[in-house]
């Protein structure tokens, strides 16, 4: 039988997850990240954490900012609890000790402090400092194998914090059973702030590097979508039915409507009429069948002023709880987090009815390009895994042109069906034309039908004029 | 001009407050921790104990209930200095003859220091 091995909380969020449940009880980890990281807050982010559910915390540190100074400025985050202080969490500093006495004497004090208070964690912020006063190498491998040992041998999980970056051979890095370390990097022009769990003894953690903010709430930590989505968290069932799109004149041409849990990718240049065709998806919510908007261009008011404006009483549906619209302008926005609260707004509500407008949000957010097709990927995979009927915008940058682009390189191939709308110039007039180009698993109509707009939104009821090239969007009349 | 005994586990506060007390004319030793700190109390005698709250091995609450709990010492002055726990301080009036809060004023400090060696002698 596997034992499963006892972990306390880190306080915060998503990293738990990140380490396999937690940080293992009696274990001791190296905390590690340049000034400025974010190593302080963590570690007072688990201490009030591990407060709140019980926990006994010393707190120790050498020599840095005075412990006034440092709760001046946790007095600013939520999870910091000043009646705790000398209660349940003691700050304590030993430099003296250190100075006086050396590594041996910090170690014996520990020893009787981590007793005295029968502290459950132990925070030791100094780990350089350490190294600095000690002799040798050899000391500051002594002083960490003896603090681990004897917090271990009474439960009590270590978080040793330092801000250089150890070697991942060295001596420090042997004995702890885990290593973690923060990162805030300028790629370009923005701050990106990154966890890496480098050393997991005991179990498995997500490896790589993972996205996390630092707010008035602390560190929240977003799991890299693609290694937490491994492989969907529910298993998908067969599609049982057909939704509606909305759209008069639409579910014919695929068959009748779209299919439970399918993603259809509609894509075309700015004003071809996407966000309408969506809007009109949405129009069908009812309370058993709720929807999300989930987009980055418009506002919600602005939304739902167009959306009144083309006859949908999106108004209507969003006043009585149906629908949910999330925006997330397109200034610096972190991918994992984008994933994590689509994620997150549907499972709460059930979505049915999803509208992601538009993909290039994520695209835009992403750090490493590179990893656009496994974070889409995943992000799909769990949609469906869910039975959420997805509809998703993609914005075409040429208006016209004799090209069309397939968006993303692998991202056709992961959408059940492709829709595609195009400005189509005839006779001096724009006309926008909707053509079908993939439906999976079923026959669909491939006439190209004109996009018009009628009382109750969108319609594709009108075939769109006999013309060649209509898909380029520079359409020239058939030769008689 | 008297002897006081500082317990501060944070060197850069008691390297401050030795400074100021010894640039005041008074005598001071210090010690890192509240066990240090009674072993120096009994030894020395001094005339007032100026102490932190939150330290290793003993807080300065456990460290003022000790210099009273020795008949020996129990009329020794004792200021409790703390950002965090004044509260828990002004709750034991009898173990603590006053209580500063951070941030210091050095003349307050020194008035206080005065205050109590006076009350002390009368």
């Amino acid at each position: 039988m596997v034992q499963t091995l006892p972990r306390i909380i880190s306080g915060v969020c998503g990293l738990d997850q990140i380490l396999g449940g937690g940080f293992i009880e009696g274990a001791s980890y190296i905390l590690q990240g340049q000034p400025g990281a974010g190593k302080t807050i963590l570690a007072n982010q688990a201490a009030f954490a591990n407060v709140k559910t019980g926990g006994k915390v010393l707190y120790v540190t050498l020599l840095a900012e005075t412990h006034d100074r440092l709760f001046q400025v946790l007095g600013t985050l939520d999870f910091f609890d000043r009646s705790q202080l000398g209660v349940s969490i003691s700050y304590v500093s030993v430099f003296q000790t250190l100075r006086d006495s050396g590594l041996p004497a910090v170690v014996e004090l520990l020893r009787k402090e981590i007793a005295r208070q029968s502290a459950t964690l132990l925070v030791f912020d100094g780990l350089l400092n350490a190294r600095d006063q000690a002799n040798s190498v050899l000391d500051v491998k002594t002083f960490v194998a003896e603090v681990q040992s004897q917090a271990a041998f009474v439960g009590c999980t270590v978080l040793f914090l330092t801000s250089t970056r150890f070697a991942d051979d060295s001596p420090e890095h042997t004995m702890v059973d885990g290593v973690v370390e923060l990162h805030e990097e300028v790629p370009g022009v923005r701050s990106v702030r990154r966890l890496q769990v480098k050393k997991s003894r005991g179990s498995a953690a997500l490896g790589g590097l993972h996205q996390f903010d630092i707010t008035s709430a602390g560190l929240t930590v977003f799991p890299r979508l693609e290694a937490v989505l491994h492989h969907p968290s529910i298993d998908d069932g067969p599609p049982s039915r057909f939704l509606k799109s909305g759209v008069n004149g639409f579910d014919n041409l695929i068959g009748g409507g779209l299919q439970e849990a399918s993603v259809t990718l509609l894509f075309g240049p700015s004003g071809s009429g996407k966000t309408a065709f969506g809007l009109n998806f949405l129009n069908e919510v009812t309370a058993d069948e709720q929807g999300l908007y989930f987009g980055f261009y418009e506002t919600p008011a602005r939304l739902r002023a167009k959306a009144t404006s083309l006859g949908l009483d999106i108004d209507g549906h969003v006043d009585a709880g149906h629908i949910d619209i999330v925006w997330n302008p397109m200034t610096e926005n972190l991918l994992d987090r984008l994933g994590h609260q689509l994620l997150h707004a549907v499972r709460i509500r059930r979505v049915k009815r999803l509208l992601i407008d538009g993909l290039g949000g994520f695209e835009r957010a992403a750090v490493h390009q590179p990893r656009m097709n496994e974070f889409f990927s995943a992000l799909i995979n769990e949609l469906r895994a869910l039975g959420v009927t997805t509809i998703a915008t993609w914005e075409l940058h040429d208006l016209f042109g004799p090209t069309v682009t397939a968006p993303g390189s692998e991202l056709s191939s992961l959408m059940d069906n492709l829709v595609m709308v195009r400005h189509v110039e005839k006779e001096s007039r724009y006309r926008k034309a909707l053509s079908i180009l993939k439906v999976r698993d079923s026959a669909f109509d491939p006439h190209i039908r004109e996009l018009t707009f009628g009382n109750n939104g969108i319609e594709v009821d009108v075939p769109l004029e006999p013309v060649l090239h209509a898909a380029t969007g520079l359409a020239a009349p058939v030769s008689r | 001009m008297a002897l006081i005994v500082i317990a501060e586990d944070e060197l850069l506060i008691a390297e401050v407050l030795k400074i100021m007390l010894e640039d005041a004319g008074h005598q001071v030793e210090a010690a890192a921790h509240g066990v240090a700190a009674l072993e120096l109390v009994v030894q020395k005698r001094p005339d007032l104990v100026l102490t932190d709250f939150m330290m290793p091995l003993m807080t300065g609450l456990e460290l003022a209930q000790n210099i009273r709990a020795d008949p020996a010492l129990a009329d020794i002055p004792i200021i409790l200095m703390s950002g965090a726990q004044a509260s828990i301080g002004r709750a034991h009036p009898e173990a603590f003859n006053a209580v500063l809060e951070k941030p210091y004023n050095e003349a307050r400090l020194l008035s206080a220091i005065e205050q109590a060696i006076k009350a002390q002698t009368t």
